[in-house]
């Protein structure tokens, strides 16, 4: 009896699974699947490497440059994130906090393609940012620089993608017991202190996942690179839509595509494993 | 019963006059600028010299692409033995259809047309390498050139190898977008290699041989050395964007989209432009007739109308500011002086005709494009 209850149960379990399994087989691993063999087959239908072995030849640099450039967005997004939340949590001025809190939150709502488009003219060599600058007397006018290269990328990406930290990590803070954060006040010690050594390690976790989350969306963003800097090195992602734009070239777009999943695969890890412990720590 | 018969009468008569109705299917690549070109200028005068008809255009996006969708759904239709086929005139670009006239998938109609006789350029006849004369026209022609800002340029480069010598003059003033942001790029690269590689002629003319990738890559290596001195800019309308702001002096750019923008007020009047020897490339879009549109007699009127000097005149060149398809001797009587000079001041038709030149053939263009990320990139 109680057996035939255990495998009707079961059953039910599967059978609540089956839509949303069907839905991750159909739109997520078949399409991975086909892009994987795409990626591997040869043109008499054979396996080769030779798609690989021509996206390494031709776009080592930009794999490189890519997960240069998104590792060292993650670290300023961390740092910003870090500083704004920190002062959301532990600022004493009410109105700066308020208006901190307001402000905070807009990039959310702009799209990433907008976010390009705005950086193309902000900080272009006679954009607003140098006028600025040279208005304020900051830099002379012959040493203003354009920045629509690999900076401008890590600008339009920070901005985009810090608030997005900041949203989670703010939060995970406000929930914290404000005892603690108290009694280190009392014991003398400076906002700056307790903000690394009490509120940051009980926050490690969300921020990690708030920037594993950040790592691999900037991974897969075409905009930003196309509008401020589709030259050479370039990120993985205007390399795929080049191949497949000009050359109608699949095999070499997947396997481009297949090497982009192999650094999003490192930030998965990182979250599986963390989240993982935390399941764990819960058990 | 006497309502209910009624409404069915009014159902025929109203099915009768929607029969009554033909429809000429027009299918453009091409940016939206072409579907609003064919829907708010052309369809309008067609219709009113045509009544009960209605021309309905849709367009199939940008870039050998969009054309590259044309020639499927008429190639789908040929496979399916269909008699009629649901597209009367479409618009496309060279590469595709030299594809489709090779596919039998085409109707020759050049000669059925009296305009036929007014068109002069190669172009007509050749599409980068193949046959296609006779079965299309060109709507228009487009150009890549020089755009230069005469206060910072007072003479500008005449040539590929002036320009070698004035960007190590003038470090960091000329830009371009590589071959990743926007033909513009593409084209002064494929330009570049046909003034370079010592065969611009075979890369245009064929056949295409192999054995010419040390020719091509060669030159390369000099457009290798060239890029230190220069800027690269995002996009076409990247170059157009820096040097409005003064941050390039010069750049190649596509002529239809600097004058637009100066009509736009987006670019200074100021601007100026020009075409160096050898040569920049440039393509025409074509008209043609499916092979078995279902009204094909229609469709050689519509495009009779289209390439007539009048419309070529005010549509096409007035209004989007594109070189003509047809013989400029034939429309320059039909433009006021002003349009005229406005289109053909810094580089006049025979500066056209001598450095106009086509995009390499196909199988060059590809060993050109991805000799750059080989050799110049890394």
């Amino acid at each position: 009896m109680a057996a035939a209850r255990g495998s009707a149960d079961r059953w039910t379990g599967v059978a609540l699974a089956a839509p949303a399994l069907a839905v991750v087989g159909a739109f997520f691993i078949a399409p991975l699947a086909m892009s994987a063999i795409v990626a591997f087959r040869g043109k008499g239908g054979g396996f080769t490497l030779e798609h690989f072995s021509k996206a390494f030849d031709l776009y080592t640099t930009d794999l490189l440059f890519t997960l240069a450039i998104v590792l060292l967005s993650t670290v300023l997004i961390g740092l910003l994130s870090i500083a704004i939340a920190g002062y959301l949590t532990l600022g004493e001025n009410p109105r700066a906090v308020a208006t901190l809190r307001w402000l905070y939150r807009w990039p959310l709502f702009i799209p990433f393609v907008v976010a390009g488009q705005v950086m193309r003219t902000f900080l272009a060599k006679n954009g607003m940012l140098n006028h600025v600058l040279i208005g304020s007397g900051l830099i002379e006018p012959l040493s203003a620089q354009s920045m629509l290269d690999w900076r401008g990328i890590v600008v339009a990406f920070v901005w985009k993608q810090a608030p997005f930290v900041t949203l989670l990590l703010a939060g995970a803070m406000a929930s914290l017991e404000s005892q603690h954060i108290e009694a280190a006040r009392n014991l003398g010690a400076r906002r700056l202190r307790v903000l690394l050594d009490i509120v940051l390690p009980q926050v490690r976790g969300t921020l990690l996942v708030g920037l594993v989350l950040s790592f691999v969306t900037m991974l897969s963003v075409l905009s930003v690179p196309l509008m401020i800097n589709p030259n050479s090195p370039t990120m993985v992602t205007v390399d795929v839509a080049y191949r497949i734009n000009t050359f109608a070239d699949y095999p070499v777009a997947n396997a481009l595509c297949l090497l982009s999943l192999v650094l999003a695969a490192g930030g998965a890890w990182f979250y599986l494993r963390h989240t993982a412990k935390k399941i764990e720590a819960v058990a | 019963m006497k309502s209910r018969l009624m409404a069915l009468a009014s159902a025929l008569a109203f099915a009768g006059a929607a029969f009554a109705q033909t429809t000429l299917n027009v299918v453009t690549a091409g940016d939206q600028n072409m579907v609003d070109y064919v829907n708010n200028y052309l369809a309008p005068k067609f219709e009113a010299a045509n009544p009960g008809v209605k021309v309905r255009a849709v367009g199939t996006g940008p870039g050998d692409s969009g054309s590259q969708k044309i020639y499927e759904k008429l190639s789908a239709q040929q496979k399916a033995g269909n008699a009629d086929w649901d597209v009367d005139v479409a618009v496309i670009h060279q590469l595709a259809s030299a594809t489709m006239v090779n596919e039998k998938l085409l109707m020759p109609y050049r000669n059925d047309i009296s305009a036929g006789k007014l068109v002069s350029r190669d172009t007509a006849k050749n599409a980068l390498g193949a046959n296609v004369d006779g079965y299309v026209m060109p709507m228009f022609h487009s150009q890549i050139v020089f755009a230069y800002n005469p206060e910072l340029v007072k003479a500008p480069p005449r040539s590929f190898a002036e320009l070698t010598e004035w960007v190590k003059k003038n470090p960091k003033q000329f830009g371009y977008n590589g071959v990743k942001g926007g033909m513009s790029g593409v084209g002064f690269v494929t330009g570049w290699v046909s003034a370079y590689s010592g065969i611009g002629d075979k890369l245009e003319k064929g056949p295409f041989d192999a054995s010419s990738g040390p020719a091509i890559d060669k030159a390369l290596a000099g457009l290798k050395d060239f890029n230190q001195y220069v800027v690269m800019t995002p996009g076409n309308a990247g170059t157009l964007d820096m040097l409005n702001r003064g941050e390039i002096a010069i750049g190649p750019v596509w002529v239809d989209m600097f004058y637009t923008w100066q009509a736009d007020g987006r670019m200074s009047p100021k601007m100026k432009l020009a075409l160096p020897s050898p040569g920049l490339p440039g393509q025409p879009m074509y008209y043609v007739i499916p092979a078995k549109a279902a009204h094909a007699q229609l469709a050689k009127k519509f495009i009779e109308l289209a390439e007539s000097p009048e419309v070529q005149a005010d549509g096409i060149i007035k209004q989007f500011n594109w070189y003509p398809g047809i013989d400029p001797q034939y429309v320059q009587p039909k433009l006021d002086q002003a349009a005229w000079n406005k289109l053909f001041t810094d580089v006049s038709p025979q500066d056209l005709a001598n450095y106009g030149r086509p995009f390499p053939l196909s199988p060059y263009f590809k060993q050109i494009v991805e000799g750059y990320e080989r050799v110049v990139l890394k």
